[in-house]
């Protein structure tokens, strides 16, 4: 038991999101007004607000006691079942110590089949969404049937009663209010519907409720109206009237049904909002038809008709045999459409490739693509995403003379490189090189190097000068490591490299599509730098060259602690912020004091921030802005560009109104551009400045600008200014005097 | 006995080649134009002798080059060396491609940064320089290849009293297996004083070491001695990491590769036998490579090469002035081309060619320049077509040094003209006139009359 409080007290933090986010939960939420909200609408049944509550504190203390996942705990996945499960019995029965007892049995309960289910549908990728709610309600309510000592609560029946007891006279005169307004019928009903969730049947409530929903998520609230809408028009087509009791106290399936397939397990689009306009009539029919059955064991079916069509909808999407990004499934959940959406967004925008080994080309200086992929010659079909390299010179000829020998061509003979780290898991190096216009079809790939970089990918250097292979299998090779010579062998007609990545570790494996990291393309002033592309057929591609200075400055290694210092309001704040990695291998900066989290990724030459955790107002979060990119290359003026999702910089009030359109149309945009300003030497520098900035568009048009000022020294980050408007703020490397 | 006088052995090649049934068929092919324009139009509208230059070919050949090493080292910087070439339109030709500047001088210095070279580029180099140019060097960041010790001392004393660093190279002389060694320049690897002076520096504040520098010759036909250079600097690299745990940011490798002219007394001709940029890269960048510096620090080539790079763009052209025939029987040809104009002449044999088409019969001629010289000679034997007064000549390959290193002498120098790559003509410097002559001259007041009537 001590064991249990010391675990809860490390935990605090933990246990109270718990509590908290068990309320949201039910709407698939973790915002906290939200939940207080609903945590209040609650307790206007005051006992039955209870215990909800006492449901919710039991199935958090026992999860933590048998040391269940902590952050799932935390997001209040567990706990939302067993709070539905306490308020449905808790408005039932009247408040005794048996009910007391029966709760806190129900939420154990509940909890156990929250865990079984995410054991044995979870490993499909499927929330047990409320199943376990209703597996907990049923046997409760039936197995209650035998209990004497429960007594049928008549609270529901004497709801002002119990509202005087609250609220005094004052909250009754409101109460009446909303129940007497003159509201349509279906405002009405789409009110009492939300309430019906909490097992209440007030106008009040569900305002409340729907409230904290459009504070939680416009698209939630759209699409809340639309399900209930859509059911009323159902309803009315079918000529049955969901105003009726009976009708309302399930209405809430439309609801749910509408912003789980809407916007919440699917990224929110036009095609989400079709599949809810077709699914909601489902889950109308599916609750006539189950109503008819559960009335013969005199049970409510509840939100049975919400868990199933959502669960068979989410199941049969996993068999489509493409993907879609038109109709998405949400793969982070940060339990907001809105967030789920920008994500979504942005990600399209900056990880084009998401599983990337950080491929640099294989050889030195610039080669031009003589057949990119799709070629027109052998770059087909499954080996389509291919390469050939060539050298050519200014008039974009291979070879120097006749070229009637390989040793005229320019490629022929030069070094090939590492593109990657890994292992060399093939070599053969017998193929003799061919006489110019001459192919051996009989060793097709000629001499090859396959290199293994992790156990999905692989590439494969092929044509090779027969005896320049310096490798054998087994080796480890780093990047940049030289392999071999540019030769004519296998089916090469003329001297050039071959080189693709593929899954598979055989020679003749087909390929796979696998973008560069950097790269420079073309000349002289022309010449710009890629990153993450994929070089095109004709292009006169090199690598870029990686700066010391900057590499060093953004290789931040778990464990280590910056520390920073900045003045506000004439006082001096230090900053302190860890670099940490979690379970899953995300590193992440995270600030000491406020526990804000900064998740970064580092990948050959790029630095980036991918998602920011904690209060915006934090100077971490700043910081996650101002570097949300960087390129550890140096060149100077290089631009290097990119964009920021929506929720993380964007003035809340317009993305408010942004929000209720953004499933259809985008017509907000957040860029970032970092310019690489200057270096106090060519050759070692030792100081080095960078510019970046943020700005928010409207339909193209620029609403406003921070611009960000990051100093690199030997040591790292020397100092990173903030300028917004007038403002500015400066963070300063803490110095450590004592060495 | 009497000592017999020693004369320096010469073989040549004998150019009349192998008699088929059509009799001899040595014939010279003449060069009638440059870059699509010809050469009747350059004497024409710009008069005679003309230097030409083309830049295309410079830049065709700084790309070969730059390729040739890139494409097996990936760090590799070129920086012009303006002895070779200072007119400012082949500076800024080179600077475009990317190339630093390398002087060797304050006045090369000042012409570099007249140029719009940023101090930071440039690679100060030689015997000579004063505390006021290392002042200014040092000042403007740019790399300074120490020389001497005096020229250690001297730093060590400026760099004493500012808070500026001096970004140094040493220049070494080492023995790359290659005859003549030059050791006049820098100190010497083999003794040890090349790491005396590494130490010194090393320890000395103020001094920041980036680079190591040799530059084991000139005109060196041998590739394989670069390697071996390569491999000695690339030792000392590691050696200096060993000890004060420091990176060597460059390598500078100088310059020295040869161009495709003919050496007097070659047996071949230059174009058979001199390598080309891929010899030399190959050689370079193999001994980098296998060198034990860290794969992390591979520091930056420097090259400073000028004669290869410029000697194929530069032609110049000429007139006959009158055609003689010697007492002893040979033919001899006066140009209006001296030495004074083509001062390689004194090493290179300069393939020279008539500039139309001339009669195939051909015959063993002396060249002669204009000058009132007797040492006025720009081929001392070769066999030539007959040709008029008034017809043009021209000696191709003519790029480096001869204009930096022309005389003004007996004559005015006259105009240097650039083709560009559009096939435009510009003139890039005029010839000088007497104006030009007399302006630096100041004559006493009393000798301002030429009566003398005091």
């Amino acid at each position: 038991m001590n064991q249990i409080i010391i675990n809860i007290r490390e935990n605090r933090v933990h246990f109270w999101d718990s509590i908290l986010n068990s309320y949201s939960q039910i709407f698939f939420s973790t915002h906290k007004s939200f939940a207080i909200l609903i945590m209040l609408v609650s307790f206007i049944d005051i006992y039955t607000g209870l215990m909800g509550a006492l449901a919710v504190i039991t199935t958090s203390l026992a999860a933590f006691s048998l040391n269940l996942n902590k952050p799932t705990i935390a997001k209040g996945l567990f706990g939302f079942n067993g709070l539905l499960v306490g308020l449905g019995l808790g408005i039932y029965y009247t408040l005794s110590w048996h009910l007391v007892f029966i709760i806190i049995l129900s939420a154990i309960f509940t909890l156990l089949v929250s865990v079984s289910l995410q054991g044995v549908i979870g490993k499909y990728h499927l929330p047990y969404l409320s199943v376990p709610f209703l597996l907990g309600m049923w046997t409760f309510t039936i197995a209650a049937k035998h209990f004497e000592a429960l007594g049928i609560s008549e609270r529901g029946i004497y709801y002002m009663n119990e509202l005087y007891v609250v609220g005094g006279h004052s909250l009754v005169k409101v109460y009446e209010f909303f129940n007497q307004a003159e509201i349509p019928s279906i405002i009405k009903s789409y009110f009492i519907s939300l309430s019906a969730i909490l097992f209440q049947y007030n106008v009040l409530s569900g305002f409340i409720i729907a409230v904290g929903l459009l504070l939680f998520s416009r698209i939630a609230f759209v699409l809340s109206i639309l399900g209930f809408s859509i059911a009323f028009g159902f309803y009315n087509m079918i000529d049955a009237n969901i105003t009726m009791i009976e009708y309302s106290y399930i209405g809430f399936n439309y609801i749910l049904t509408s912003i789980a397939i809407g916007g919440f397990f699917l990224i929110p689009s036009a095609r989400s909002f079709i599949s809810v306009v077709l699914l909601v009539p489902l889950v109308a029919i599916l609750s006539i038809s189950l109503s008819t059955i559960f009335y013969y064991y005199h049970l409510a079916i509840y939100s049975l008709p919400f868990n199933a069509v959502v669960l068979l909808f989410l199941y049969v999407l996993k068999f489509r045999m493409t993907y879609s990004e038109k109709l998405t499934e949400v793969y982070f959940q940060y339990n907001s459409p809105e967030k789920n959406l920008y994500t979504f967004v942005n990600n399209k925008q900056r990880y084009k490739h998401l599983d990337y080994i950080p491929l640099k080309l294989p050889f030195m200086g610039k080669w031009t693509v003589s057949q990119g992929h799709d070629g027109d010659y052998t770059h087909q079909n499954q080996w389509r995403h291919a390469w050939d390299f060539v050298i050519t010179n200014i008039e974009g000829k291979q070879f120097r003379g006749e070229g009637n020998y390989v040793e005229d061509y320019y490629c022929f003979n030069k070094p090939i490189t590492a593109p990657a780290d890994g292992t060399i898991e093939e070599v053969v190096n017998y193929v003799d090189d061919n006489i110019i216009g001459n192919i051996n079809l009989e060793h097709n790939w000629g001499n090859t190097i396959i290199i293994k970089h992790d156990d999905e990918t692989y590439s494969k250097l092929s044509h090779l000068k027969k005896d320049s292979i310096k490798v054998k299998k087994g080796d480890n090779v780093s990047t940049g490591q030289i392999l071999a010579k540019c030769g004519n062998s296998g089916r090469s007609p003329y001297p050039h490299l071959h080189f693709q990545v593929q899954a598979t570790p055989y020679i003749g494996s087909g390929t796979l599509l696998m973008p560069f990291s950097n790269y420079m393309v073309g000349e002289g002033e022309n010449a710009s730098l890629k990153s993450l592309q994929v070089p095109q057929h004709g292009e006169t591609i090199a690598n870029s060259e990686t700066n010391h200075l900057l590499a060093s400055a953004f290789n931040f290694i778990p464990g280590q602690t910056l520390e920073f210092e900045t003045i506000n309001n004439n006082k001096k704040i230090d900053l302190v912020w860890n670099v940490k990695i979690n379970s899953i291998n995300l590193t992440y900066l995270e600030c000491r004091k406020t526990k804000a989290k900064a998740y970064f990724d580092c990948k050959g030459d790029l630095f980036y921030f991918t998602h920011f955790e904690g209060k915006k107002n934090n100077l971490l979060h700043d910081f996650f802005i101002g570097c949300f990119k960087v390129q550890k290359c140096f060149y100077p003026d290089y631009i290097l560009k990119d964009y920021i999702p929506l929720h993380q910089i964007f003035p809340r009030k317009i993305l408010w109104l942004h929000d209720f359109t953004s499933p259809f149309i985008q017509w907000a945009t957040s860029s970032f551009r970092v310019n690489y300003s200057s270096s106090n030497d060519l050759l070692n520098p030792t100081e080095i400045e960078l510019n970046s900035s943020y700005q928010n568009y409207i339909f193209k048009k620029k609403i406003n600008q921070t611009n960000y000022s990051i100093k690199i020294d030997t040591l790292g980050i020397k100092k990173f200014s903030i300028m917004s408007g007038e403002q500015l703020r400066v963070i300063i490397r803490k110095e450590n005097h004592e060495a | 006995m009497q000592k017999i006088p020693y004369e320096k052995p010469v073989i040549n090649r004998i150019n009349a080649g192998v008699p088929d049934k059509f009799g001899m068929k040595s014939r010279i092919q003449p060069i009638t134009q440059i870059d699509d324009v010809t050469v009747r139009d350059l004497v024409q509208q710009y008069g005679s002798p003309l230097y030409v230059l083309s830049e295309k070919t410079i830049r065709n050949t700084y790309k070969k080059a730059v390729d040739a090493f890139k494409t097996r080292y990936p760090k590799v910087q070129f920086a012009w060396s303006y002895k070779t070439n200072y007119l400012n339109a082949v500076c800024q030709v080179f600077h475009q491609e990317g190339s630093w500047a390398e002087v060797v001088s304050g006045f090369e210095y000042e012409k570099a940064i007249a140029n719009g070279v940023p101090g930071e580029k440039i690679i100060f180099n030689g015997p000579d320089k004063t505390r006021k140019d290392l002042t200014v060097a040092i000042d403007n960041g740019s790399l300074i290849h120490i020389d001497h010790l005096d020229e250690f001392y001297e730093i060590a004393s400026i760099v004493k009293n500012s808070d500026k660093k001096a970004k140094v190279a040493i220049r070494i002389n080492l023995d790359a297996g290659i005859y003549p060694q030059w050791f006049r320049f820098g100190f010497n690897f083999e003794n040890g004083e090349a790491w005396n002076a590494i130490n010194k520096i090393m320890q000395t504040p103020g001094f920041e070491l980036q680079g190591l520098h040799t530059h084991i010759g000139t005109y060196i036909i041998s590739p394989q001695a670069y390697g071996i250079a390569t491999t000695k600097l690339a030792q000392l690299t590691v050696r200096i990491h060993h000890k004060y745990n420091h990176h060597i940011q460059y390598i500078d490798m100088g310059g020295g590769f040869a161009s495709k002219n003919t050496l007097k007394g070659a047996y071949l001709p230059g174009t058979d036998t001199c390598p080309g940029f891929d010899d030399y890269a190959e050689h370079i960048t193999e001994a980098l490579h296998n060198s034990d510096i860290p794969y992390d620090h591979m520091p930056t080539l420097f090259l400073e090469t000028g004669r290869a790079l410029i000697d194929d763009a530069g032609f110049l052209l000429g007139s006959v002035i009158a055609n003689k025939r010697l007492p002893d029987g040979r033919k001899a040809l006066i140009i209006d081309i001296g030495i004074n104009l083509l001062f390689t002449s004194f090493w290179y044999e300069h393939n020279i060619v008539p500039a139309q088409h001339t009669q195939l019969d051909m015959e063993n001629t002396t060249i002669y320049g204009p000058l009132c010289m007797n040492i006025d000679i720009i081929r001392e034997a070769i066999n030539f077509p007959v040709m008029e007064k008034g017809e043009h000549v021209v000696i191709n390959r003519i790029g480096a040094y001869n204009m930096t290193q022309w005389l003004q002498f007996i004559n005015y120098r006259p105009k240097v003209v650039m083709i560009d790559t559009k096939g435009n003509t510009h003139i890039v410097r005029e010839e000088e006139t007497s104006e030009t002559m007399n302006q630096l001259d100041r004559v006493p007041e009393h000798l301002k009359s030429v009566n003398n009537d005091h």
